[in-house]
């Protein structure tokens, strides 16, 4: 599969909630799906048209968002590479149901299951099918661990006792998060078993601790481990699947997404707590001069260094409302979904070859 | 006074609570109703507003607008905080209209600047900065010209609603009002960086900063780390001396940090960690500082071939001469940070290491070792188990240290033993790295490592031509060193092939320029490869004049790529030109009955 390494965008438009009256503007809505891939913004005073990889419009079933989005993904996944899944949108826009499902069930076999069930299925069958074709030569060894990013400190949801874990690199190993519970997986229902559980964790954490839950990315990590002995020969691959659930894009006003406004400096006596991002801005104008900024990127950022501009293929669904009052809201969401087309991942297979075992 | 007695307490108590509901309260309100707090204070300020209005008949016109213009405020505030912009801008306006006749007096005057400030934020949040730039530049003339003709600390709004005997004093006020000001200057550095006024919001962020020392209002973590960011500013601009006073400034703040317990003073280990993170940090600045003289002062120094100009090293140093007596002078124009014991500490500092541009080896050793000692200082923290990107980039500043420290050696043999101990900290981690999580940073230590070796090769080759003849002992070292230049040029092409093997049709532009230099290179190394054995001589010319050939065959196909390597490709061409004749001489000497 060596298609291009950009990351595919796709949008997804959700119907209006049932019994919602559609009053203003043209029949309320502020956008509507021209084709597969472009969508038109009744913005004013003239129209906008967006193009992304691929549009899902209000009728566009669980199954097909998953064939068109996830699937290739996954079986990149198998092959060695790593991959990763966003959802974005704000509040409200679809995102929970376009990747875990109806929110009321936990029920795996649900005919509207999301992007991760069927992912999970998927991959789980495409490990059966290796097997069998490599007999004993081949095994396969899955992991996963599930992190949630709230106020740029990281918790372990599957294992709820700990809180504030760090971000590490290994030199060999990547970035991951230290201490973090891996779990094993052996098949696709235990590992939405592992993932429900720790979705409730993140339920119950946000009355506990006041937070709620739109504030926090979380992380769905999958390591798939290969292991295929050849006359002498082993070949190790192993690879990434991130799954990750954004938070509400209207709460991340922090990040790069924020357009021009001013941080005030509040009231907290001391501190103009954003002069910091003036002076990295003005040293990030670069005229190749070797410089160092002495802020560092976002938790989210630094996790997902890989899927964003490095070597793995990478997607975003882009979640939105179609109501007109969502309006602005949809055009930063498409605004930012455009933005990321533009960057560009490399992918590389992960090949580990160490010779003579016998 | 008109609402005299206790009628005039309760507007004050009302008015006071109001403001701890905003500024205290409103921070513990529930995620569901976030502005409970702000809604209640708004209540409060309407009550005042309406005592103030039944109390109007025999007051005086003046100290009744001031107050009214003091309510209008803090509702202004209150609406923008609760996302109700319009409304607070009709607050904010009607409060600047109020006190227009008197901004300029000292009761007044801090009203009238933080009302301003205020209406910039507001502009900025309906994305209109040029808006939010007037109204902030008019309170930075308006403190100006108060300063010039008054300067008496001025009244705090709050004071509109206090007590005689509650009043501040007058250091009090003076804090305050600065603060206010200092508050005006630091949205001006957002207002021109968004703008894209760079210098001016270097500028700004500058006297922020310096103001925030002046007046005691900072972290000095915080501070420390926003002076070191800002030497990085001035490095991009070859501001060497404005980038050390910034460091100095920084390493002297920072060393505060760990003086004064911290407020809440649990000091946990997650803390520790941090400082020592932050300290690593302020480290790396300096290496970029002491890296970026060196580098210009090589700039500046070499000639074409980009060898040390004698020539041009005399006139510089004549010229310095010369300017010594300027110098003083010069230091004038930077803006000093902190007060005189402050400003001592950070002049001592800056003693450690020049901010002008070294000269000749001995110079630039100097600086070279204060650039090293940042290295270890910094790799302290940032170890490669744990930091790994961060450990490497500081290998790679080391290296270039050493790579521009080379420039000013004059010995070639000890100008190849730097180029070793580059070798020796480069090529263990590339080893070590893992090409599918640090792809772009592999790359860069294969490229480094294929030029290392090529500069010593060519060095080398350099000592060799002294000789009377070339030794078979030197003949070795050089093939060797042109061997692992080729290994590790074809790494590094290799990290450009796809799954299945196969190198791109078409590069894309951020490799363009390595790959093509690393194929040139790669020609030119085969063509220097010692052979006596004519056939293997033969077999380099033809591998040789097969990159040569790549170089001229990519040009001819895709015309763009032509800018990023004109030079190559034009020795390239006539490479391709030249070679086949040699070759062809070569094979009628081999075979010379054919």
């Amino acid at each position: 599969s060596v298609e291009g390494d950009a990351i595919k965008v796709y949008v997804r438009v959700r119907p209006p909630s049932e019994g919602t009256v559609l009053t203003d503007g043209e029949q309320g809505l502020c956008l509507s799906v021209l084709s597969c891939n472009t969508i038109r913004l009744h913005s004013k005073p003239e129209p906008k048209i967006f193009t992304f990889d691929y549009v899902a419009n209000m009728e566009t079933t669980q199954e097909s968002v998953f064939s068109s989005v996830a699937k290739s993904i996954v079986e990149s996944c198998m092959n060695g590479y790593n991959g990763t899944i966003f959802a974005y949108g704000q509040t409200g826009s679809g995102k929970t149901f376009t990747m875990m499902g109806p929110s009321d069930s936990d029920n795996f076999t649900h005919s509207l299951r999301g992007v991760i069930p069927r992912s999970f299925e998927y991959l789980f069958f495409l490990i059966e099918r290796e097997k069998e074709k490599a007999g004993s030569g081949k095994s396969f060894l899955c992991k996963c661990s599930f992190i949630e990013i709230y106020n740029e400190q990281i918790f372990d949801l599957l294992d709820s006792a700990s809180a504030g874990l760090f971000l590490r690199e290994h030199i060999k190993k990547g970035v991951f998060v230290d201490g973090a519970v891996e779990q094993v997986l052996s098949s696709a229902a235990e590992a939405y078993q592992v993932l429900t559980t720790g979705w409730r964790n993140r339920r119950v954490a946000s009355t506990s601790m006041n937070r709620e839950s739109s504030r926090s990315h979380a992380v769905f990590t999958i390591t798939v481990e290969s292991m295929e002995k050849n006359n002498e020969t082993v070949n190790i691959r192993s690879s990434l699947l991130n799954l990750v659930d954004l938070a509400g894009s209207e709460r991340q006003k922090d990040t790069h997404t924020e357009g021009l406004r001013l941080k005030e400096a509040g009231n907290i006596n001391r501190s103009l707590s954003c002069l910091g991002q003036v002076i990295t801005a003005l040293v990030d104008v670069g005229n190749g001069k070797q410089r160092h900024v002495c802020y560092r990127d976002s938790k989210l950022t630094f996790l997902l260094r890989d899927s964003l501009g490095g070597n793995a293929k990478t997607c975003i669904i882009a979640n939105v409302h179609p109501g007109s009052r969502c309006f602005g809201e949809t055009l930063s969401t498409l605004n930012f979904a455009q933005r990321a087309k533009l960057i560009k991942n490399k992918a590389v297979v992960n090949e580990d070859t160490q010779g003579n075992v016998s | 006074m008109a609402a005299a007695g206790s009628g005039w307490a309760a507007v004050c108590e009302k008015f006071r609570t109001a403001r701890t509901l905003s500024a205290v309260e409103s921070r513990k309100d529930p995620e569901t109703e976030p502005y409970r707090s702000k809604y209640s204070a708004r209540a409060l300020l309407q009550e005042v507003k309406q005592l103030l209005s039944a109390a109007e008949e025999g007051g005086e016109a003046r100290l009744l607008a001031v107050r009214r213009a003091v309510l209008e405020y803090e509702l202004g505030v209150n609406h923008t905080d609760t996302e109700e912009l319009s409304a607070g801008e009709e607050h904010l306006q009607r409060c600047t209209q109020l006190l227009q006749p008197h901004r300029l007096s000292p009761d007044c005057v801090s009203l009238y600047i933080q009302a301003q400030n205020n209406l910039g934020i507001l502009w900025s949040e309906r994305d209109e900065i040029k808006t939010a730039q007037t109204y902030l530049e008019s309170a930075e003339a308006l403190y100006n010209q108060y300063m010039k003709e008054d300067g008496n600390p001025p009244l705090d709004p709050s004071e509109h609603f206090m007590a005689e005997e509650e009043k501040l004093t007058d250091q009090e006020r003076s804090k305050r009002f600065e603060k206010a000001y200092t508050h005006t200057l630091y949205y001006l550095a957002q207002v021109y960086q968004h703008l894209g006024m760079i210098e001016k919001a270097a500028q700004y962020c500058h006297t922020t900063l310096k103001r925030q020392l002046e007046y005691c209002g900072y972290y000095p973590v915080e501070w420390a780390l926003n002076a070191a960011t800002l030497s990085q500013y001035y490095l991009s601009k070859q501001c060497f001396m404005e980038s050390r006073h910034c460091l100095a400034a920084a390493s002297v703040i920072f060393s505060q940090a760990g003086q004064v317990p911290s407020a809440e003073d649990n000091e946990t280990e997650q803390d520790q960690q941090d400082l020592r993170q932050r300290k690593a940090e302020i480290a790396r600045c300096w290496i970029k500082y002491c890296l970026n003289l060196l580098q210009s002062a090589r700039k500046l120094l070499e000639d074409n071939i980009g060898e040390l100009d004698p020539d041009r090293q005399s006139e510089l140093k004549a010229q310095r001469k010369k300017e010594e007596d300027e110098k003083e002078k010069g230091r004038k124009k930077v803006v000093l940070f902190g007060t005189s014991d402050i400003c001592d500490s950070v002049l001592a500092m800056e003693e450690k290491v020049s901010s002008v541009y070294p000269l000749d080896f001995q110079e630039a050793r100097e600086i070279f070792l204060v650039g090293q000692n940042y290295v270890q200082e910094a790799k302290e923290f940032f170890q490669v188990d744990g930091y790994v990107t961060d450990h490497i980039e500081i290998v790679q500043d080391h290296s270039a240290l050493f790579k521009v420290l080379a420039f000013f050696e004059e010995d070639y043999e000890r100008r190849c033993k730097m180029h070793k101990r580059r070798i020796d900290m480069l090529e263990p981690v590339c080893a070590d790295l893992n090409p599918q999580y640090y792809l772009l940073i592999s790359r860069q230590l294969q490229f480094e490592l294929a030029d290392t070796y090529y500069e010593m090769m060519d060095l080398k080759v350099a000592i060799g031509n002294r000789l009377e003849e070339l030794d078979s002992h030197t003949i070795k070292k050089i093939n060797s060193l042109a061997q692992l230049a080729i290994k590790y040029y074809e790494l590094f092409l290799d990290s450009l092939r796809n799954p299945d093997k196969v190198f791109p049709e078409q590069l894309e532009e951020d490799v363009l320029r390595p790959a093509m230099v690393a194929k040139f290179h790669i020609a030119r190394l085969y063509g220097k490869l010692i052979t006596s054995d004519s056939k293997k001589q033969l077999e380099n010319m033809q591998t040789s004049l097969e990159y040569y050939t790549f170089l001229v065959d990519y040009c001819d196909k895709y015309p763009d790529a032509v800018h990023a390597i004109e030079t190559e490709l034009e020795l390239s061409r006539e490479m391709v030109g030249l070679l086949p004749t040699r070759m062809e001489r070569l094979r009628a000497k081999l075979c010379p009955f054919i």
